[in-house]
């Protein structure tokens, strides 16, 4: 094809037609994905803020002003409630700690330090990717018990960290790869040591990979049911997936719009977190080799 | 510039402690970063399998702390079990379909989500938004969607077209259970391969289809040769993921049916859980619980000779 015309297009379109069809194809793919992604989203919250009276008795696509309400979230202040979220938030903090700080620091040694069986070492780490919660929940129960971690909500983090943990030292480890080296060795030059070179070096740079592992890490905390339903039985300490669903179990009246205006409230810190976080998320999941 | 300074800077600094040990200071240092994760991973994935193990040789009533030693009786039992086969079966169904919808779903949505210009930064939040929220909710969500009492698929003429009936639960009919599971997981999951895949995306340089436009290359070959090479090693890696994730799942199916109805939406993961809380028998679930780490194992190996997803992601960096 001689340079001067047009490129031909797909199925001998002209240039432009395939474009149009391309454009048009675009629109009708985001068309659905909106209707499919965000329509179960905006269901949710919408039930969440139409009396429930209203909810029992029909299907509403827009709630009418008069049946909207606030009162739903009132199911907040159950002391119930508010302590399976409070126990979630406490989790999905601690999990997203512990996996951002061991990840770091073993991603940094995999990277720059030279030690035996380094590569081999990383690749048993993968194994961990096999491990269903399921597997390790059955026997961690009885493992839990006799020392005295079942029903802890530190019992939960640890077994939720060493879950996201092959799957974040991989990130940072192939993360810390692409920063030059020559940065640090810049640093060690000035006199600083090898660990103010990681912290004031190496940490900076890491941003999106310690966001994107953080991500993780929250998703999974955030997500878990099946640690949660195995390794707390007791109220005090149960999150909010179990929880909610024993409350469902046990309680008379439970409407569904209340059911909704929590779920509306767990939802949004995701929704914020994916809004605000993901250019760096996206930065931080670049790495090619997992 | 830095490598030869760097060196003597660091070789100048001698800590005492170290030298008289008989590894090198670095060595030690390295061993030292990554033994948090060591111990994690013992705690939680080396201690609980050998525990399993240990614990499938022995007959245990769940709430007895008497163990019976039986040997491999539980294994000979699980091979024998139809339970097992079938729930093996459906398994690899709730895997297979999941994952291949996840994969065409998720590339489809990193690819628009990718090219459109208006709104981009709003839909990627709602979309990935959906992999974040608690699984609880999406059940919660889609128990009320096909609930047969005025959910909205029932509302949105779920009989005028011939689905299934007006009082009837479609989650608890033995032919539409399967499906919606697969369905409801992937309107879940299929965002995880898109987190991925827009990643890869972006990174690509606007250049290289500056460079195809010019020589003459339409989309679908500048799809072919420039957007697929460098999606290649993370799809052969997310689909490794996902579909282990489904193989393994449990949360979901167990909050969507309980395994029903009937025994319709038992996958191995459920079949242990209600061997350990409803038959009581512990010995045996962990029995089961090796034999779904052992088919995993062994498929992986297998997937990594196959496709060796690792190598393949780092020649096409």
């Amino acid at each position: 094809m001689s340079r001067n015309e047009p490129p031909g297009g797909v199925f001998g379109l002209s240039y432009n037609d395939e474009s149009r069809v391309f454009e048009a194809l675009k629109l009708l793919s985001t068309v659905i994905i909106v209707v499919v992604g965000v329509w179960p989203v905006y269901w949710m919250a919408q039930l969440a803020v139409t009396e429930y009276e209203t909810v029992e008795d029909a299907v509403t696509i827009v709630p009418t002003p008069e049946t909207v309400t606030l009162d739903n979230f009132a199911v907040l202040a159950n002391p119930e409630m508010y302590t399976y979220m409070f126990n979630t938030v406490v989790v999905a903090i601690g999990t997203i700690v512990t996996v951002v700080v061991v990840s770091l620091i073993a991603g940094y040694g995999l990277a720059r330090l030279s030690f035996p069986q380094k590569e081999n070492f990383a690749r048993i780490l993968l194994i961990g990717y096999l491990f269903s919660p399921i597997v390790i929940g059955i026997p961690l129960y009885q493992i839990w018990q006799s020392i005295g971690l079942l029903g802890t909500r530190i019992g939960l983090i640890i077994a939720l960290s060493a879950l996201s943990m092959p799957f974040a030292v991989w990130l940072m480890w192939k993360y810390i790869m692409t920063i030059p080296e020559a940065h640090e060795e810049a640093a060690w030059v000035d006199g600083a040591s090898r660990w103010r070179g990681f912290r004031d070096v190496v940490v900076p740079q890491c941003r999106p990979a310690i966001i994107a592992a953080a991500l993780f890490a929250f998703a999974l905390a955030w997500n878990d049911f099946t640690f949660a339903q195995i390794l707390l039985p007791s109220t005090e300490t149960t999150t909010f997936a179990p929880g909610v669903l024993r409350a469902m179990s046990q309680a008379q009246f439970l409407p569904d719009a209340h059911l909704m205006a929590i779920s509306l409230v767990m939802t949004l810190p995701p929704l914020l977190f994916a809004y605000f976080m993901q250019s760096y998320l996206l930065k931080g999941f670049q790495v090619r080799a997992l | 510039m830095a490598g030869k300074t760097g060196e003597s800077t660091r070789s100048r600094r001698t800590y005492v402690p170290w030298d008289s040990l008989p590894a090198s200071r670095e060595t030690i240092v390295g061993i030292g970063t990554v033994l948090p994760v060591v111990a994690l991973y013992m705690l939680i994935a080396v201690v609980p399998i050998a525990f399993a193990f240990w614990a499938s040789l022995h007959d245990i009533h769940t709430l007895n702390p008497e163990w019976e030693w039986v040997g491999l009786e539980n294994y000979s039992e699980v091979m024998e079990i139809a339970t097992f086969w079938g729930s093996l079966w459906r398994g690899i169904v709730y895997m297979v379909g999941s994952t291949l919808i996840q994969l065409a779903v998720g590339l489809w949505m990193a690819l628009v989500l990718n090219r459109i210009t208006r709104g981009q930064k709003l839909l990627t939040a709602v979309v990935f938004t959906a992999y974040l929220i608690p699984t609880i909710i999406v059940s919660l969500v889609a128990l009320r969607v096909f609930d047969p009492a005025g959910g909205v698929f029932q509302a949105l003429g779920a009989e005028q077209f011939g689905l299934w009936g007006a009082t009837e639960a479609p989650l608890g009919s033995r032919e539409w259970a399967m499906p919606l599971l697969i369905l409801i997981g992937s309107w879940k999951f299929s965002v995880f391969i898109t987190i991925f895949t827009l990643a890869q995306l972006r990174a690509i340089p606007d250049r290289f289809y500056e460079a195809a436009k010019v020589c003459g290359a339409n989309r679908w070959q500048m799809f072919r040769d420039i957007t697929l090479p460098r999606l290649t090693g993370i799809i052969l890696v997310v689909v490794l993921l996902r579909s282990i994730f489904m193989f393994n799942k449990f949360d979901i199916i167990w909050q969507l049916t309980q395994g029903g109805p009937g025994d319709a939406t038992t996958t191995l993961p459920v079949l242990a859980y209600k061997t350990v809380y409803t038959d009581q028998a512990y010995g045996f679930a962990n029995a089961i619980a090796v034999v779904m780490f052992l088919f995993l194992l062994v498929s992986a190996i297998a997937y990594f000779t196959l496709f060796n997803p690792s190598e393949e992601v780092e020649t096409t960096t």
